[in-house]
């Protein structure tokens, strides 16, 4: 019967079209910039601190496990050092660049505010 | 050879069949005559065949098919070696032997020619026979070093001795050529090394470098060279280049320092070497015990680690309870994720210079005995006529000659500088007329210079990075030899270096030549970083202390001058009366004048190694701290202390990385050996380093964000000082 021959699915078309792969997230300019980046980074610092004078090794230490917890949650896949290197390179793009400038620009006016 | 044989042949039979054919006419070993070698009838013929065979399939067509069936033919050992064992030392009228000596040589020559490899012009046949002839050469110079029957390298010095006693008006051009052949074939004997990579089978000891300078010791060649090297420029003229071959494959990559220790001192110092490396492998026993857990690897230990911001990750493993540290590493090395690099391409040049050498004691007394009669007569000839050389271009000048050339100075400057460190030691002090300098001075001429710095440009330019370490490697030799020159204690001596020191002060192109270098690194290797910094940190040195030479050494040199100028005006007859003006009153004040000057030219120049490129060729190089020896450790440590403590541009080190790397130096898993000299000076450094760190993110918070970032001169400077640096100046 004709139904009969559809039983094996012979005739259904199939699908070949491949499945559409996530879009891997990159570590770029944008990712830098977004609240969970630089920002967050910024906001994380205040917290950040330091003992100064005669705790050289425990300070070194803390502030590479800050960067390292950042850049984890930034960008978990990369190991740190890798992450470091990738940030690095970004710093050269215009969009960072000029945002760098602006805050050390905020920086300045902080501290001549303070004044 | 069966049928299927010869199907898979890959030369072609009949090549194959002549060559045979050729090779057992040559002639061969008498039953008769309790085994000696019996020359056939038509030997010279036979010989003169071969020759033709190699020049017209193999060069002219460019394969390699005939001196593989050679190979496979066991020529050179089986006959040649033995046909040079028929020509006794003292037979030397015959003609007829010494023509047969000749001709073998010229097969023996093109057979232990260097093998290119030469991308463009490789063929398929250059594939096939390339391995197989590699070791071919190998089995050829382990043959002729260790053959029993006769000295072959000293047969064919007397196979060219006729041509070398005529004097050079007289020669011929047959003649120049047999001189040629006999020290193209002494170079290509040196030259031969198992090639990189590939396990040498037979007795490593019979092909060594230390095998190779016993055979050239034993069979006279040293004392070939010294004559060759000495006449230089008046009997041999073309020759100069082969020569300066011969000496570099004898000397390449042997330590200088460890040629020129007694015997007492090279065992003093190969048992440091052993107890240093036992202590290196103890420390990281230990540094692998501590991680290590105590129980067995199924034990299963699962711990959180809670962060600041609620966040938990899981870690498994006993090592993951010993430490916090352990614990972030952990974290960090379980990711996989590399980010994409490029491949390394081969580098021709590794093949060329080869593996580093240690030399036995034989060796090493022989080949300092050459080099100390080499510096005493040879090397002043030799080298000047090399620099016209290749000042000129000659046209028998190959690319590689001028990495030769520097690499051999240096080397032979460093050499020199071992010597007479050496006897100072033993407190022979003598006043010859001719000092030690002298013996070098044909390399620190202005024309040296020039050269010198054409090549430096050159190479730079032309990015042939080898050819520039080679460069960069001389001009340090050079300025260590002009140092020394310059506290040698001999007016004449100190004269000339303080007249090269400031040629080399106000020159500005040399200045800027070496920042770039050292700015632009990037993946040319570890030798080539090694002499970059090298070259940076003597450089520095040098011009350093020349700035800071005191007032009184200048009036003194004045003095001199003045002294030396009426000492000739009074041998001319000239009253010295009109000098009496420039008295010595003037002198302090104008010495003191052109010492402030020259402190304010170091300081200008000092700066110029600020920038955040310099600093970071300065980290990638003492990223390799594990490998690296006190004087490197030590390079590398003066550089960031100048950096941070004497040019206040500390924050140019204020990068994460950066500090993660001084950081895990002194306190990581793979720390410097705490017993190290340096150890403690790194320690101090980096602590320093650490603590104005600290300071600065309290006075600054936005170096939170810059610690990440390379820093631009303008930004460094701001945060440094806490404003913008003045461009305009006010009045």
């Amino acid at each position: 019967s004709p139904s009969g021959d559809d039983a094996l699915g012979l005739d259904a078309e199939i699908n070949v079209q491949k499945r559409v792969r996530a879009p891997t997230k990159k570590l770029d300019e944008t990712l830098l910039l977004s609240p969970a980046g630089i920002p967050k980074l910024r906001s994380r610092a205040k917290h950040l601190k330091l003992k100064g004078k005669g705790h050289e090794w425990g300070d070194a230490n803390r502030l590479l496990v800050f960067y390292q917890n950042w850049l984890d949650d930034l960008y978990p896949k990369a190991q740190f050092l890798d992450a470091l290197g990738m940030v690095e390179k970004l710093g050269h793009k215009k969009l960072v660049a000029g945002q760098r400038g602006e805050w050390i620009l905020e920086g300045k006016r902080k501290e001549r505010d303070e004044d | 050879m069966e049928a299927s044989d010869l199907n898979n042949d890959i030369v072609h039979p009949e090549v194959r069949a002549h060559i045979n054919s050729l090779v057992s006419a040559l002639g061969g070993v008498s039953q008769e005559d309790d085994g000696r070698y019996q020359l056939g009838d038509d030997a010279l013929e036979v010989l003169r065949d071969i020759k033709r065979w190699i020049r017209f399939y193999d060069e002219k067509t460019n394969r390699m098919d005939v001196a593989r069936c050679v190979y496979e033919a066991n020529l050179i050992e089986g006959d040649l070696l033995p046909i040079l064992s028929l020509w006794p030392e003292n037979a030397t009228d015959s003609k007829y032997k010494a023509r047969i000596a000749l001709s073998c040589f010229e097969v023996m020559v093109p057979l232990t020619w260097p093998i290119q490899r030469d991308r463009e012009a490789m063929t398929i046949n250059h594939h096939r026979h390339m391995p197989v002839l590699e070791l071919a050469h190998v089995a050829y110079k382990r043959a002729i070093l260790n053959f029993d029957g006769a000295r072959v390298l000293s047969c064919a010095v007397r196979v060219a001795l006729p041509a070398m006693q005529k004097p050079i008006s007289e020669r011929t051009q047959r003649d120049q050529g047999i001189i040629k052949l006999a020290l193209f074939f002494l170079r290509n004997v040196a030259a031969i090394a198992p090639p990189p990579g590939v396990a040498y089978e037979g007795d490593e000891s019979q092909i060594s470098r230390s095998a190779t300078i016993d055979a050239f010791s034993f069979q006279d060649i040293f004392h070939l060279l010294l004559m060759l090297a000495s006449n230089m420029g008046e009997d041999f003229r073309t020759e100069d280049t082969t020569v300066m071959e011969v000496l570099y494959h004898l000397v390449k990559r042997i330590n200088v320092k460890e040629l020129f220790m007694t015997e007492k001192q090279a065992e003093h110092a190969q048992g440091n070497e052993l107890r240093q490396v036992m202590r290196k492998e103890i420390n990281m026993l230990r540094s692998q015990n501590q991680t290590r857990g105590g129980r067995n690897n199924r034990f299963g230990s699962m711990i959180w680690v809670k962060r600041d911001d609620g966040k938990m990750t899981t870690l498994t493993g006993q090592d993951a309870v010993s430490s916090a540290a352990t614990r972030q590493r952990k974290m960090d090395e379980a990711k996989t994720f590399k980010p994409p690099r490029r491949g390394k391409k081969e580098d021709k040049h590794d093949r060329e210079i080869g593996p580093a050498v240690t030399l036995d004691s034989r060796a090493t007394t022989q080949l300092r005995t050459f080099v100390e009669d080499f510096l005493d007569s040879g090397f002043n000839p030799l080298f000047s006529h090399v620099r016209k050389t290749i000042d000129r271009e000659a046209n028998y000048l190959m690319a590689y000659h001028k990495r030769q050339f520097f690499y051999l100075v240096a080397w032979l400057l460093e050499a020199e500088r071992m010597r007479r460190k050496a006897k100072q030691g033993s407190d022979v002090r003598d006043a010859e007329e001719v000092t030690s300098f002298n013996l070098v001075a044909g390399v620190l001429n202005q024309e040296m210079f020039i050269t010198l710095n054409r090549a430096l440009h050159n190479s730079f330019e032309a990015k042939e990075w080898h050819d520039l370490t080679a460069v960069m490697r001389c001009y340090t030799q050079i300025f260590m030899t002009v140092q020394e020159m310059q506290q040698c204690g001999r007016e004449d001596d100190e004269e000339i270096a303080e007249n090269i020191l400031s040629r080399l002060f106000y020159e500005e192109a040399t200045h800027d030549a070496i920042t770039n270098i050292i700015r632009g690194y990037k993946d040319q290797g570890f030798d080539y970083l090694d002499a970059a910094t090298e070259l940076v940190h003597h450089f520095l040195r040098i011009l350093e202390s020349y700035s800071k030479q005191n007032v009184d050494m200048q009036v003194r040199s004045r003095k001199r001058t003045r002294r030396k100028k009426k000492a000739a005006q009074a041998a001319e007859g000239v009253a010295a009366s009109d000098d009496e003006g420039d008295g010595s009153g003037n002198d302090e004040a104008a010495a003191e004048k052109t010492s402030k000057d020259r402190k304010f030219d170091f300081i200008r120049f000092a700066s110029r190694f600020t920038p955040q490129p310099i600093v970071n060729t300065f980290v990638t190089y003492t990223k390799y701290y594990r490998d690296l020896n006190e004087d490197q450790l030590k390079r590398a440590h003066r550089f960031f202390y100048r950096i941070a403590f004497k040019q206040e541009m500390a924050v140019m080190l204020f990068r994460v990385d950066i500090i993660h790397l001084l950081y895990n130096m002194i306190k990581g898993p793979e720390a410097l050996d705490a017993s190290l000299p340096s150890f403690k000076e790194w320690e101090d450094l980096v602590r320093h380093i650490i603590r104005k760190c600290t300071k600065k993110l309290e006075q600054r918070p936005e170096l939170v964000v810059e610690m990440l970032f390379s820093k631009l001169p303008s930004t460094a400077f701001f945060l440094e000082h806490g404003y913008e640096k003045q461009t305009i100046r006010t009045t």
